[in-house]
């Protein structure tokens, strides 16, 4: 076993690693409950989970599966932000350089893109999974109001990013998509002016759907996201564990 | 609860704890843990992690694979002089683009949707029954309704779409009725009775008996279907000038895969 293993041994026992993890190696009940709750990134979970929970066919991880596009988006467009400038002269220029010359560019953009409308994708059919488990009743009502506010700032986040490449399809996909805000009634075209900047699509909507799209988009979604894990902490961990329940009432 | 613990637990604590204290929790809510067998659950290191870690992994080796197999799409540098032909939002606004085809643009691009949001953000307090938490569907009546709402939605919608697209009203009777008749009150009377059609008929077998959630159960999955067949008619199957052709069909060369 790897724990066996001197090497491991003399590591985990150091002076070091042990400033770092304040618990012991996890194969008793009390190391594996402070390797959750010690570790930021792991306490986002309860220390014991309910079995039924872990079915894949109850959840399909479809709430995992959005937050990990979440992550692969974030990297690969950090990564995309060193090859791209947001100003009509270079962006679309950028974008050629990119899948001619970088290394591996092509695949960089085509992950970015494939992964945002996996993530479209993936939250719609997490909040459908959510609705037909019933898992929005009481106490998981406002965990659900989050899900719809990330759900429009997912779309938002792919709809600001769509205009980026400078391209016929951008341009026209976002002259199309922001006309339709223009009809609200009186608050409409005030709100189409703001978002881009001006009449039609122009400079000033690329600058302001760039800085949507990397900065304050992102924002809100980490921050929203920890309160909507958080959450499903609070409010007594996924839904599915409280099936038994019901069963002995019927 | 303490007592509950199993015995494996009680050793592991008392094994390398030098604590003069112990966690007790007081719960007022139903939480995971309370009132269940100590089988009901397990530690989530490692199993939980592990598959986590495995469906991420899963995840990135599809996107690199078909990041390997499909480019994304790039067209000509920006021209604001020049309509590309068709003209398409982004494909999860194309059940909004198909709606603007058939309604005046502030029901299909403001009203609709809004009522839409509004009813999701509604949802948890509209039912506010506890029954069937945690199971899909809540009850077998619940499946019967999802099941047949589905398939009356994946009919109806297109066949609204598609004889509207035919026979719009807006054309049949521009000299008959005012603007707002035709292009507002007959196309949204039509989409509201089509969307109610499947609650009010579970609240009329129901005799009165009927739940919240399976009314709201009709609603959302009409509202979802709808959502769902409209954007696929709008993304496969609306080609230049916003005309409706079959996906494999298109004329000048164009394919609706192009706007992914």
């Amino acid at each position: 076993m790897l724990r066996n293993n001197p090497l491991v041994q003399k590591l985990v026992n150091s002076s070091v690693w042990k400033s770092i993890f304040r618990h012991g190696w996890p194969d008793n009940p009390l190391d594996r409950s402070l390797i959750m709750t010690q570790n930021v990134f792991l306490h986002l979970h309860s220390v014991k989970v309910s079995k039924k929970s872990l079915k894949a066919t109850y959840s399909f991880g479809l709430g995992l599966l959005t937050t990990f596009s979440f992550l692969e988006l974030t990297l690969t467009g950090i990564l995309l932000m060193f090859y791209y400038v947001p100003s009509v002269e270079r962006a679309f220029v950028d974008i050629v350089e990119l899948q001619t010359t970088v290394p591996f560019g092509q695949l960089l953009r085509n992950m970015h893109r494939w992964g945002a409308h996996l993530m479209v994708i993936a939250a719609v059919l997490h909040m459908v999974r959510v609705f037909f488990t019933g898992a929005y009743k009481k106490p998981r009502e406002f965990n659900w109001i989050v899900g719809v506010i990330l759900l429009l700032l997912t779309l938002g986040a792919s709809f600001t990013g769509y205009l980026l490449p400078w391209d016929q399809l951008s341009f026209w996909a976002i002259t199309v998509g922001t006309s339709i805000a223009g009809y609200a009634p009186v608050i409409g075209p005030p709100m189409q002016k703001i978002l881009l900047g001006g009449a039609e699509v122009g400079q000033e909507s690329l600058v302001r759907f760039y800085a949507l799209h990397v900065m304050v988009i992102p924002t809100f979604l980490l921050l929203l996201i920890s309160i909507h894990l958080w959450r499903v902490r609070k409010d007594g961990g996924m839904a599915a564990s409280e099936i038994s329940d019901e069963n002995e009432a019927a | 609860m303490t007592e509950e613990k199993d015995k494996d637990e009680k050793e592991a604590f008392e094994k390398s704890s030098g604590k003069t204290y112990s966690l007790v929790e007081m719960v007022k809510a139903p939480l995971t843990m309370v009132d269940k067998g100590p089988d009901d659950s397990i530690f989530s290191f490692p199993i939980v992690a592990i598959w986590e870690a495995i469906l991420f992994l899963g995840m990135m080796v599809f996107l690199i694979g078909f990041s390997l197999i499909k480019d994304a799409p790039l067209e000509e540098l920006a021209n604001p002089l020049i309509t590309t032909d068709p003209a398409k939002a982004p494909w999860y606004f194309m059940g909004l683009q198909e709606l603007l085809e058939h309604m005046h643009p502030f029901f299909a691009g403001v009203a609709l949707p809004g009522a839409l949001v509004v009813f999701l953000l509604l949802i948890p307090y509209l039912d506010q029954s506890k029954a069937g938490i945690g199971r899909w569907f809540t009850s077998e009546r619940g499946k019967l309704i999802t099941k047949w709402s589905s398939i009356y939605a994946m009919i109806v919608f297109p066949a609204f779409a598609v004889i509207d697209y035919f026979f719009p009203p807006r054309e049949i009777f521009r000299d008959v009725f005012p603007s707002w008749v035709t292009q507002s009150l007959i196309p949204v009377t039509i989409l509201v009775v089509l969307a109610f059609l499947p609650v009010f008929y579970v609240w009329k077998k129901g005799e009165g008996k009927a739940t919240a959630r399976e009314l709201i159960i009709a609603l959302f999955t009409v509202m979802i279907v709808a959502g769902f067949a409209l954007t696929i008619i709008g993304f496969f199957f609306r080609g230049p000038g916003f005309e409706m052709f079959w996906p494999w069909d298109m004329p000048a060369g164009y394919s609706p895969l192009d706007n992914l």
